[in-house]
């Protein structure tokens, strides 16, 4: 499989409050991005995604290190560059745009922009226009719009030049519940169907975990883990444990699950609306899944789960940025 | 701080004092003299950039013949005449149509809603606003007549005509303030331009006798000046600082009988009108927007 | 329409023709486009395209004739303030406009949206200048309209002083458009100093005598000197001899201005070139091509 994006010891600094400190946006980052794959970039405020994402789109020009977008070199080939990819910055919420153009005419300046065929042009922005819903709103100026709306427009341009590589900062940023489902998966359809690849910036972790093949979680400009979500999950686990969910009496299960030899201490009892979960560490993951069905259903404890408790993105996110620290 | 101490901190119940309308008109001027303060070297330049406008009429008055001065029965003097109609014309329409641009930006910024859901009534606003722009607008004023005194223009300065200066340009301004509301309204409804402010300012330059005396008008234009407080002001203060005249003058007191005249009729009615345009705003849920 | 259908259209590569004309093209369109949504504005601008006009016509009614012509330009001073102001509207477009459009799609973020396109950016950049330019040449022509056909300006149109007066007219733009790229460049890495170039423009109109004759000048060394410095002196004077005295080529003075006029082109328009490219690539390197 070839290769989207690949970075080699990339490194920005830029010049911080009165221009004599040097601040590393980006610390030599060396990442490699395979064709067709969604890949997200995790990181808190200032961890140096977006300066990332503003290099890949050849808007920032990096001091160190190299970066190749679809085998081109970001600084020496940038018009190349350019030509294959789409970005979105969806922090701006909705100002990137012309406000005193239509939304169809925003759309169709980026269109000649791209050298995209006036009858083709036509067809995807219909066709854009309509699946985001606008096109009711299409002849109006975008700044009568509200932040859904001029978001949704600036999705539809950057999926316009239908660039192989999509370089997508925060794209559900602004958008209602269904607008973000909806991108989403139509994001999930464009990189399975049309394999193409999609670097991706979020806070919503819930999202990463759900769209991501890959993630890099970074901070402060540098990149401290990247794998799949389950793999993150994995080596950050801090201890064996296991989650039981159950009905009945939790105090009875605390009691029970600390008679047990495999159990070595209970973590957390949380209550769920109509059941109980308790996360406990265990010396052997094995046995504890299948002892402690038995011994709940011999006390009159009524199991509904139990599985190998894998710390959620949220803590693996905290744990390795705690590291950090 | 913690949460706790925040909450702590807020659940003390302090009484709130009653701030009165001078008050809070004070606290604007205060805040929009730091704004103006940031944009120090815009204003340096717009000045110095303005003042090229006194030197060029140096050169102009020097073609010039007084001839149509000397008609019109101001003194002789192009120079003058000119310096005090263009600093006066610029000083009050930049005050104006800053006055709009600030409630545009207070539009822009979302700060307007702000503002005005923190209880302060829409006059007061208006008060403070405005009266600041015309306090920070003088520094042109001061600069070209001061550029104009280096090149030579003559004032005749006595008590007399130093008062009625005084009292003229007081009605100048506050003449100009209700032209501002009317404005500030029109950008309230409208979102866009300033089509009253830059209407007034197109048409006194025209017809209120900024660069020449009315008289060269054609007679069937020369009634359109009479719509403009600036044409009294014009020829009212010209009259005291060329000529040396007061208020014992008739040409002055008429001046200032217009002026005060015209406060009185159009400022209830732009009041009125920057409420309707600001309650109807406030129906649409459009204050906001811009 | 659905996700699939969506996905459809997609399927197919199409093929693609880069045309920096169509690109260009699609700027101009735009900046048009966005003009026009400012109606009021436009016929606002035609009002006091008027009102300037009329303005000007009655100041030289109080112009003594023959104080003007010994200064050597006839006895007209409509006609003489006329060719100033029809003019000078297009110094202030070519110093200040490219510089102010950048600022504002640095501000509004269209910058960098337009910069990950396969667009040349001095295409861009030269598109963004044609709503000043438009703007001024309603002026212009306005202006000149008003002037001589509604108050009896008296210019000189012939084949030869028109041809004349474009020539000159060209030169000014490329000189002061050099300049205003300079001032592009430096002002995009800034930020600021908008000012400075608003006051480049104002003084360079004051310096070249667009209301006054610059013999003048002659009391004042200095200034005079300075004036000199500026291509659009050359240019107006150049011009005003063309339509008002009826100069022709064989005019020693008129080439003389001509022959400056491309001296200054041929040093700023690298210049101006080589600046913009730098400024640029600075706040790429910077990653200021967005401010808010």
């Amino acid at each position: 499989m070839n290769t989207a994006v690949e970075t080699e010891n990339l490194t920005k600094y830029f010049k911080g409050d009165g221009g004599k400190e040097r601040i590393v946006a980006v610390d030599h980052v060396s990442l490699s991005i395979r064709e067709g794959e969604f890949f997200g970039l995790l990181g808190p405020n200032g961890a140096g995604k977006t300066t990332l994402i503003k290099i890949l789109c050849t808007l920032v020009i990096p001091d160190e290190g190299t970066a190749r977008v679809a085998g081109f070199d970001v600084v020496k080939d940038a018009e190349k560059v350019r030509e294959c990819i789409g970005w979105l910055h969806g922090e701006t919420g909705g100002r990137a745009l012309y406000w005193r153009l239509s939304a169809r005419d925003n759309l169709k300046f980026y269109a000649y922009l791209q050298n995209i065929p006036k009858d083709v042009a036509r067809r995807r922005i219909d066709a854009l226009l309509e699946f985001f819903e606008l096109d009711k709103d299409a002849d109006r100026l975008v700044k009568d719009f509200s932040t859904g709306m001029k978001m949704r427009v600036m999705l539809a341009r950057t999926l316009l030049s239908n660039a192989p590589i999509l370089l997508m900062d925060e794209p559900t940023v602004g958008l209602d519940a269904t607008g973000a489902i909806e991108t989403r998966r139509l994001l999930q359809a464009l990189c399975r169907e049309l394999h193409k690849t999609i670097v991706f910036t979020t806070h919503n972790i819930f999202e990463a975990e759900r769209l991501c093949d890959r993630i890099a979680v970074m901070n402060k400009g540098r990149v401290i883990a990247v794998d799949t979500p389950l793999r993150l999950s994995e080596i950050t686990r801090k201890y064996m444990g296991v989650e039981v969910r159950f009905r009945g009496s939790a105090e009875e299960a605390v009691r029970i699950l600390e008679g047990l030899r495999v159990v070595k201490r209970i973590i957390s009892v949380e209550s769920e609306e109509d059941h109980t979960v308790i996360r406990a560490e265990v010396r052997d993951e094995e046995q504890a899944l299948s002892e402690i069905p038995k011994v709940f259903s011999l006390n009159g404890l009524r199991t509904i789960g139990v599985q190998v408790a894998l710390p959620n993105l949220e803590e693996v996110f905290l744990s390795l940025t705690d590291e950090e620290k | 701080m913690r949460v706790e101490d925040i909450v702590k901190y807020m659940a003390e119940n302090i009484p709130r004092g009653r701030v009165g309308a001078v008050e809070k008109a004070v606290a604007f001027i205060i805040r929009d003299f730091k704004i103006w303060w940031t944009y120090k070297l815009w204003i340096t330049l717009d000045v110095l950039s303005s003042l090229t406008f006194v030197a060029t009429y140096y050169f102009v008055s020097m073609i010039v013949t007084p001839q149509a001065l000397i008609d019109a029965g101001y003194a002789a003097d192009y120079l003058t005449f000119s310096v005090i109609g263009i600093s006066l014309q610029h000083y009050v329409f930049a005050s104006v149509s800053s006055l709009s641009d600030a409630i545009r930006e207070e539009q822009w910024n979302g700060t307007m809603e702000t503002l005005l859901s923190s209880n302060t009534s829409f006059r007061v606003f208006l008060l403070g606003e405005s009266a600041f722009r015309f306090i920070i607008g003088s520094y042109f004023l001061l600069a070209s007549l001061g550029m104009g005194v280096l090149l030579g223009i003559r004032l005749l300065l006595t008590p007399g005509s130093i008062t009625a200066a005084l009292v003229l340009t007081i009605l100048l301004v506050a003449s100009h303030m209700v032209i501002g509301v009317l404005g500030a309204a029109m950008i309230l409804k409208l979102k866009q331009g300033d089509p009253i402010v830059w209407a007034f300012s197109w048409l006194t330059q025209l017809f209120s006798g900024v660069l020449y005396p009315l008289g060269l008008l054609p007679d069937w234009l020369k009634w359109v000046g009479n719509a403009f407080p600036l044409t009294y002001s014009l020829d009212g203060l010209r009259r005291c600082l060329m000529n040396g005249e007061g208020f014992d003058s008739p040409m002055i007191m008429e001046n200032t009988l217009k002026l005060v005249l015209f406060i009185v009729v159009v400022l209830p009615f732009s009041l009125w009108f920057f409420k309707k345009a600001y309650d109807s705003t406030r129906r649409e849920g459009a204050l906001g927007q811009y | 329409m659905n996700r699939l259908e969506v996905l459809k259209l997609f399927m197919v590569e199409e093929k693609r023709t880069k045309s920096s004309l169509r690109q260009l093209s699609a700027v101009v369109w735009s900046q048009l486009k966005m003009m026009l949504a400012y109606k009021s504005w436009l016929i606002m601008d035609l009002l006091s395209t008027f009102a300037s006009v009329v303005m000007y016509y009655f100041v030289g009614m109080q112009v003594d004739p023959t104080r003007l012509s010994q200064s050597g330009w006839g006895t007209s001073y409509l006609a003489f303030s006329l060719v100033g102001v029809a003019t000078s509207n297009y110094l202030w477009a070519c110093l200040t406009r490219l510089s102010h459009s950048i600022q504002h799609e640095i501000r509004g973020g269209t910058l960098e949206t337009i910069a990950v396109t396969p667009i040349n950016m001095f295409i861009f950049f030269i598109g963004l200048t044609a709503r000043g330019y438009l703007v001024s040449l309603i002026y212009l022509v306005g202006v000149f309209t008003v002037g001589v056909y509604g108050l009896g300006a008296k210019l000189s149109f012939t084949p030869q002083s028109l041809f004349l007066f474009i020539t000159l007219f060209v030169l000014m733009l490329v000189s002061n458009q050099a300049l205003g790229l300079v001032a592009a460049g430096i002002i995009m890495v800034y930020k600021r100093g908008d000012p400075l170039v608003f006051i480049l423009a104002a003084v360079n109109e004051f310096l070249a005598g667009v209301l006054y004759p610059l013999e003048l000048l002659k009391r004042f060394p200095a200034v005079q000197l300075l004036s000199m410095l500026f291509p659009y002196t050359y240019a107006l004077d150049g011009m005003r001899r063309v339509l008002i005295l009826g100069a022709s080529i064989l005019d020693l003075k008129v080439l003389t201005d001509i022959v400056v006029l491309g001296v200054f082109s041929i040093m700023l328009v690298p210049l101006g070139l080589k600046t913009l490219a730098w400024g640029y690539n600075r706040i790429r390197r910077e990653g200021t091509t967005s401010s808010y």
